[in-house]
């Protein structure tokens, strides 16, 4: 990240604000695991600027689970044994939403490996 | 004392005698009494039971002893022998012995007067109902008490196995005494050994879990992604998801291949798939679906442009006699066993809806997908730019020749049963092989040379190609194939067991058959700046020095992911490390049968697979 400038564009971490008012200050470099994420905090968007990531369509029941879910990836990186985190049976279809806005589906798979799939998929 | 009674007693029963065991009949015959032994046993026993009667005495009480199955044990093994000493024996129970027999005698009379006033006598007494006589139940209550004591043998309450009684045996859940083995199990404050067990079970499972993985080809070190855990959590909840509505398109083929995966799509499971606002429908294991539920798709989807069903067994006639009626028009069309669709229910399908269709793959049909299907697809349909027939045991020379007339195809992959001549694939590829993108054979042991330089000739936008078990290929063919090809560099080759087979002589290969070395030089050198998969499984006359050629130091492949090496003989350990070297962007190289590659470094985050060391068949690179 930038380092010349000062104030919470460049600090260790930023804030997650979910659509009910819950913020989770989290890791800068474990939210960054989420394309979309690293989307908002690159280049001059206002969430680059002042560190702040509003999410009006995610509760915060749901974005504390994925916040401890970009923890969870963050202190397990290639970790061989990684114990599943557990998933709120309840919270399964909401938290697949979220996992599809914050691009978290395959995360580790080169990039040069996913485009080959869409090239030749069905 | 007793022996005297028993002797007398046995006489004056008159040679009434209960079946005896081969071993009675032994001791007798030495002069031993069995019986008399036993009686011997009995009254130490009772010796035991009455001297330390205080403290024995309270600790049957505290533990709400001992087990009804052990009286009867003991019954049963009485009546065994002759009827004379039980009746002995059970007089003995009470009375017992003559010189401090009174004693005794008011000792267990006050006992039984304490059993009946207990509670337990009570609820017996309810339980048995009107029983008349207090006295029998007190008295029963009174023998279930007297437990083998320590150092007697004793059958364990669990495992029915023999063991003697100590001090520390402990009381069964249910009545009875327990083995040291099972009293240890059962112990709750001493949990360390199942636990440990438990781990170490885990661990195993888990290492093999990921092999299994790594083989299926879908292992990433670290944590899973969310949406995996998600689909997983829900694959195992599925009967509590009402519908999908809300998610992504692709969201949903992930959990649809979750579910086949795990065999649980069933008519049930299936409308979480049918939303009528979809236009495709991904069904990868159809096994346990009818009739029924593949008409349900067509009248729930009615904008339904994708189609894909594997498993179809049950994809009948009728059903493509439904599907003809509806207003849907397929674009895309893949279909795995359906074996029972006739060819004339096809070609009615190609004349009707071909139209629209601009991709159909069929797998896995014995009889009625033939070549009279593939000559009506020039005519129906104008639009088909993708084909694929897969393990088929109809399509011959015929069909393959009618395919070059369809002008659109952009994409073909043959795996047919019936040998085809070379020149079939030749005049194919002058008929529509400028505008192929995808060009795979497989299983084509007859195919040579002619179809190489056909590909070379004719093919100007390849991406994707594939030719394997060739026999009569030659590296000449391959290196004429490559060298000076007008065609974009490949992204996909496969040219697995395109190998010289001889048994007599394995290792002679005086004809160069097969891709040797020159043919995989050349091939590296047209396309090995884009490539992303290659699979050169068995070609086993390429050397070590074209290995080393192709991947020294100055050459780089950014764009490779994936290959295939197993079966090369000549790869060595430093062959491998080129590799490693030649290729960032790699993630898997498998090795299997590679015999020369034994201590090799794996650098960080890529797989080895095939290594056959002591820690399993897989090396993760983990430094």
């Amino acid at each position: 990240m930038a380092t010349k400038s000062d104030g919470p564009s460049n600090s260790k971490y930023i804030t997650m604000v979910s659509s009910d008012g819950f913020e989770f200050v989290v890791i800068r470099e474990a939210s960054l695991i989420s394309p979309t994420i690293k989307a908002m905090l690159r280049n001059n968007f206002s969430e680059a600027k002042t560190g702040r990531c509003v999410f009006p369509d995610i509760s915060g029941l749901v974005l504390e689970k994925v916040v401890e879910y970009l923890y969870y990836y963050h202190k397990n990186v290639n970790v061989p044994y990684v114990p599943d985190m557990e998933i709120p049976v309840e919270l399964c279809l909401v938290l697949l939403e979220a996992a599809d806005y914050f691009q978290l589906d395959s995360v580790t798979v080169g990039t040069a490996f996913r485009s080959m799939g869409d090239t030749l998929k069905f | 004392m007793s022996s005297r009674q028993s002797r007398a007693q046995r006489r004056a029963a008159g040679g009434i005698v209960g079946p005896q065991s081969a071993l009675t009949d032994f001791l007798a015959s030495h002069n031993i009494s069995a019986n008399q032994i036993r009686l011997d046993a009995e009254a130490r026993r009772r010796a035991a039971e009455n001297n330390p009667s205080g403290s024995g005495e309270q600790q049957d009480e505290q533990a709400t002893v001992p087990a009804a199955e052990t009286a009867a044990a003991t019954a049963t093994a009485d009546t065994q022998d002759d009827p004379a000493s039980t009746e002995q024996l059970g007089r003995g129970r009470h009375s017992t012995g003559a010189d401090s027999q009174t004693e005794k005698q008011k000792k267990a009379q006050k006992v039984i007067d304490k059993i009946k006033a207990s509670k337990k006598f009570q609820k017996r007494k309810r339980k048995d109902g009107d029983a008349d006589d207090e006295d029998d139940i007190a008295r029963a209550i009174f023998q279930e008490r007297s437990a083998p004591l320590p150092g007697q043998m004793e059958n364990c309450a669990l495992c029915k196995k023999r063991f003697t009684v100590t001090p520390y045996s402990r009381n069964a859940p249910d009545g009875g005494l327990l083995c040291s083995r099972c009293g240890r199990d059962l112990d709750p404050d001493d949990g360390a050994p199942k636990k440990k067990a438990k781990r170490v079970s885990a661990g195993a499972g888990k290492r093999r879990q990921i092999q299994s993985k790594i083989l299926d080809g879908d292992y990433h070190p670290g944590a899973k992604s969310l949406m995996t855990l998600c689909i997983e959590t829900l694959a195992k909840n599925i009967h509590l998801a009402e519908d999908l509505n809300n998610l992504a398109p692709q969201v949903i083929d992930k959990i649809a291949r979750k579910l086949s995966k795990q065999r649980l799509l069933n008519s049930t499971t299936l409308n979480l798939f049918l939303q009528p606002s979809a236009e495709d429908v991904f069904i990868y294991d159809a096994a346990k679906l009818t009739g029924d539920d593949f008409i349900r798709i067509f009248q729930l989807v009615p904008g339904l442009r994708k189609l894909k069903i594997c498993n179809a067994i049950h994809f009948k006639n009728d059903i493509m006699d439904y599907m003809l009626s509806r207003h849907i028009n397929l674009e895309a069309f893949y279909l795995h066993g359906a074996n029972l669709l006739s060819e004339s229910k096809w070609k009615e399908f190609l004349e009707k809806k071909g139209q629209s269709l601009r991709s159909l793959k069929v797998y896995w049909t014995d009889k009625h997908f033939g070549d009279e299907v593939l000559s009506h697809l020039a005519t129906a349909c104008p639009n088909l730019n993708r084909l694929k027939v897969s393990h088929n045991q109809r399509v011959s020379g015929e069909g393959v020749k009618a395919i070059a007339n369809v002008k659109s195809l952009q994409h073909i992959s043959l795996d047919l049963r019936l040998e085809v001549h070379p020149d079939v694939y030749v005049s194919l590829l002058n008929g529509i092989g400028v505008g192929l993108q995808t060009f795979s054979l497989a299983r084509v042991p007859d195919t040579d040379n002619t179809v190489l330089d056909a590909i070379h000739n004719h093919c100007r936008s390849l991406q994707k190609l594939r030719i394997t078990d060739s026999e009569l290929m030659t590296d000449e063919g391959f290196v004429r194939l490559f060298t000076g090809w007008e065609n974009k560099p490949l992204l996909f080759i496969d040219f697995q067991k395109c190998r010289h087979l001889e048994s007599a002589q394995p290792r002679s290969n005086p004809d160069n058959i097969g891709l040797c070395s020159n043919g995989f030089k050349a091939l590296m050198a047209h396309s090995g700046k884009k490539l992303i998969k290659l699979n050169v499984h068995a070609c086993r006359h390429i050397s070590a020095a074209a290995f080393e050629e192709v991947f020294s130091e100055e050459k780089i492949y950014p764009d490779l992911v994936k290959l295939e090496i197993s079966f090369c003989e000549e790869v060595t350990d430093f062959v491998v490390g080129s590799i490693f070297r030649s290729c960032p962007n790699l993630r898997e190289l498998n090795v299997f049968g590679c015999m020369k590659v034994k201590d090799i470094k794996v650098p960080h985050g890529k797989l080895l697979v095939g290594v056959p060391t002591a820690n399993g068949m897989v090396i993760d690179g983990d430094d």
